[in-house]
């Protein structure tokens, strides 16, 4: 009996440590008197050590998606090699369970976070970011033959909503007290709304522009009232001094213009920040 | 339908790839877990108490938790609480834990299966080998062993055949199994996006893997027939 | 010299004890029957010879060698006992022959994997299989089963597997055959066969224990008679003796059960 009782509190422990580990490790690396001192501190050290820059995406065209021969591009994709390229280091991606990405970040099983995040107030409470990159509006989708009745934000109530869980567009939709669905993805959003399970979803313009309309997979959808305007930028861990190195990055390929011309290639030029 | 035809080589083609994850989760996690539950099946029966508890703890914490915790805590744990993250983070670390998680998971249950193959096995049996002066090992070998195996072949084909599907779970951790692949194409993934019919392909790829099975462990249960 | 020598055995299950100071001695060619009622101790007597019950207290000697003696721990090491079994053979009341053998197989086994430990064996397997084959199969002409050699156990009857188990034991030659309630998992019509061959063997001089509860068996084929009682032995002597004029009350009120029936 007594052993179990150990080993619950082991467990429970072991959790709240998960909890805290953040403010924890910080207290940890200074006292810790280790000969690696430098890439405890440093996660450029770090990252240049291991020879690798772990990038924690998701399959998102424009931004990471693959090409006919399975290698990753992208709009974030071709930037996050170009960065880990100035590093010195190799630009490994990796795809992620979106709902994952903290704890990928934080247990370093990744190093960055670079698939057209939404820099919302949990975003940058939990992650290091970079200096936004791209424009972005969370915009309202509906069936197209429905599209003249839902022009303006005021002819929303009536209407149930998909959104994805703890994104951008959930929490424009709560504050304008709309009744809607939590849904594991944006894509998914779209499937309700074309499957008629949900009257309309909130999901990002980029993705709506790329997935929604004429020539897309969805030709019955439309894009009717933008809720918002929102940035993209790029999560690292707290304290990472990649965020340092990543804003220099952007600013020298935004005075060079190689990061405008990525973004031609993509579609996506009309978005981009300048640095 | 016509669009259908173009993508399904795409599809076919992301779906193998998935699957032959898939496959290697499942024997890899066969391989391991057929021998680690004998030995665990061993210590939680073992006259040595303090050994026999401790196992018995270790099945009952195993069974008794969800295998997608199992996967979370030994994928995340050593590099969020531990700083060192020994699985890495690419596709082999990914399917080195979960492989991990998985070997662990089944040998826990397949233990308890083996436990019950022994056990049922008539404690008369292994008195005659003694007193014809075998050894223990002989007795196991030659005599219990293969009374096990027939006893214990319907409950592990059930496990087996859940095996092939748990493999899912998998993909809480990213590994890029058959779902993965599949769901891929639902989020929108090389140009197809809102597509469920990919979904149905991986069912099939299931339904093909386990009926496969379902004949070949019928086979072996038939083979075992020829005794009581 | 007597073939086995039984002194001062003591057997405690827990607190209870279920051999009270057992002491008998056995001759050569010579079968002891071993009656008394159930839980009288006459099971756990015949598991001790065979060490699959260690006795708390006495001495087991076969051919003058001591087997075991429950103040010498130097003659209870597991590696030892294992060859001291050999002895003893056992046929259960409940058979236990292999399910996943045949008949032929069941008794060929156990000699089979004694002469792998053998340093020849290598050079001479095929001589040496073809040998215990040969014995194997004659065993099992004796007990009548010449056409069941290739039969599954579940393919036979229970008598038959009774005689199965019976060649099984006697493959290795033991000195002394042990039998325990051989005949009581049995139909009635079923015994008649198994007494026929365990007959067979008593005239052959077989050296034979037998736990029964066959008083006209114990009577006629025995040479030796124990009534036990409550964990003692309350009498021993010639089956004439100890059916006709036994001299206990007890021991006269178990015959009576059987004689009035």
């Amino acid at each position: 009996m007594k052993k179990i009782l150990v080993l619950m509190l082991t467990i429970l422990l072991a959790f709240s440590l998960v909890g805290c580990g953040d403010a924890k490790e910080t207290e940890k690396t200074s006292g810790s008197a280790s000969s690696d001192k430098s890439s405890k501190d440093s996660d450029v050290a770090y990252v240049k050590e291991k020879g690798t820059l772990v990038i924690g995406i998701t399959d998102f065209a424009p931004m990471d998606y693959k090409d006919d021969n399975g290698e990753w591009i992208g709009f974030d994709a071709d930037m996050a090699k170009a960065f880990a390229k100035s590093l010195g280091v190799k630009a490994e991606f990796v795809e992620i369970d979106w709902d994952n990405k903290i704890m990928e970040l934080d247990g370093k099983t990744i190093d960055c976070v670079w698939n057209g995040m939404t820099l919302t107030d949990e975003v940058t409470s939990s992650m290091a970011c970079s200096n936004a990159y791209c424009n972005n509006a969370q915009i309202v989708i509906v069936p197209s033959d429905k599209a003249d009745k839902y022009q303006d934000k005021d002819s929303l109530s009536d209407l149930s909503f998909a959104v994805e869980a703890g994104s951008a567009g959930e929490e424009q939709v709560s504050t304008l007290g709309l009744k809607y669905t939590a849904v594991k993805a944006q894509a998914d959003a779209l499937m309700e709304v074309a499957a008629g399970t949900s009257d309309a979803a909130v999901i990002d313009s980029l993705m709506a522009a790329a997935m929604v309309g004429e020539g897309t997979s969805y030709t019955d959808l439309t894009y009717t009232v933008g809720l918002n305007n929102e940035e993209y930028g790029v999560g690292f861990r707290k304290g990472s001094d990649l965020v340092s190195a990543l804003n220099d990055f952007f600013a020298a390929s935004y005075a060079d213009e190689s990061m405008q011309k990525c973004a031609e290639t993509y579609g996506v030029q009309a978005a981009v920040i300048k640095q | 339908m016509e669009q259908i035809l173009e993508q399904l080589p795409i599809v076919l083609k992301a779906l193998n790839v998935g699957f032959l994850q898939t496959l290697k989760l499942f024997f890899v996690t066969l391989i391991g877990a057929f021998p680690l539950g004998l030995l665990i099946a061993f210590g939680s029966m073992s006259h040595f108490k303090p050994l026999s508890y401790f196992t018995k703890m270790i099945v009952w914490i195993i069974r008794g938790t969800p295998l997608m915790i199992q996967l979370l805590i030994i994928y995340y744990f050593p590099g969020l609480v531990l700083h060192n993250p020994i699985w890495g983070g690419g596709e082999t670390g990914r399917f080195v834990a979960a492989s991990v998680s998985f070997i662990l998971n089944y040998a826990c249950y397949f233990s308890e299966i083996y436990r019950g193959g022994i056990q049922g096995v008539p404690v008369g049996q292994e008195e005659a080998g003694l007193v014809l002066g075998m050894t223990k090992g002989q007795i196991f070998v030659k005599i219990t062993l293969l009374q096990m195996i027939k006893r214990i072949v319907p409950p592990m084909s059930n496990e087996i055949i859940t095996l092939v599907k748990d493999t899912s779970l998998a993909r809480i951790i990213a590994l890029q199994e058959i779902i993965w692949a599949g769901q891929a194409f639902m989020k929108g993934s090389q140009g197809i996006s809102g597509a469920i019919w990919p979904l149905f392909f991986t069912a099939i790829y299931y339904l093909i893997c386990n009926g496969i099975l379902t004949i070949l462990l019928g086979r072996l249960e038939k083979k075992l027939d020829y005794f009581k | 010299m007597p073939i086995l020598e039984v002194e001062h055995i003591r057997k405690y299950f827990g607190h209870t004890e279920v051999l009270k100071d057992i002491s008998f001695s056995l001759e050569q060619g010579q079968v002891v029957s071993i009656i008394g009622s159930s839980g009288s101790g006459k099971t756990t007597l015949l598991r001790c010879l065979n060490f699959l019950e260690r006795p708390d207290k006495g001495i087991i000697r076969v051919n003058g060698e001591t087997l075991f003696d429950a103040d010498n721990p130097a003659t209870q090491q597991e590696s030892e006992i294992r060859k001291k079994r050999l002895h003893f053979g056992l046929v259960f009341q409940s058979f236990n022959l292999f399910p996943q053998y045949t008949a032929l197989q069941n008794v060929m086994l156990a000699k089979e994997l004694l002469a792998k430990e053998q340093p020849n064996y290598k050079a001479e397997k095929k001589r040496i299989h073809t040998e215990i084959e040969t014995q194997a199969k004659a065993l099992l002409d004796q007990m009548g089963l010449s056409d069941r050699i290739n039969n599954y156990p579940h393919q036979l009857s229970g008598g038959q597997c009774q005689r199965v188990a019976i060649a099984r034991a006697l493959a290795l030659s033991p000195d002394i055959l042990c039998f325990d309630e051989p005949t009581s998992a049995l139909d009635p019509e079923l015994t008649g066969e198994v007494l026929k061959v365990m007959k067979e063997l008593a005239e052959q001089n077989t050296t034979m224990v037998i736990v029964t509860h066959e008083m006209a068996f114990a009577r006629d084929v025995a040479n030796h008679v124990i009534f036990m009682d409550d964990g003692h032995i309350l009498e021993q002597g010639k089956p004439m003796e100890v059916f006709e004029h036994p001299k206990e009350e007890r021991t006269r009120q178990f015959l009576s059960r059987f004689t009035q029936g």
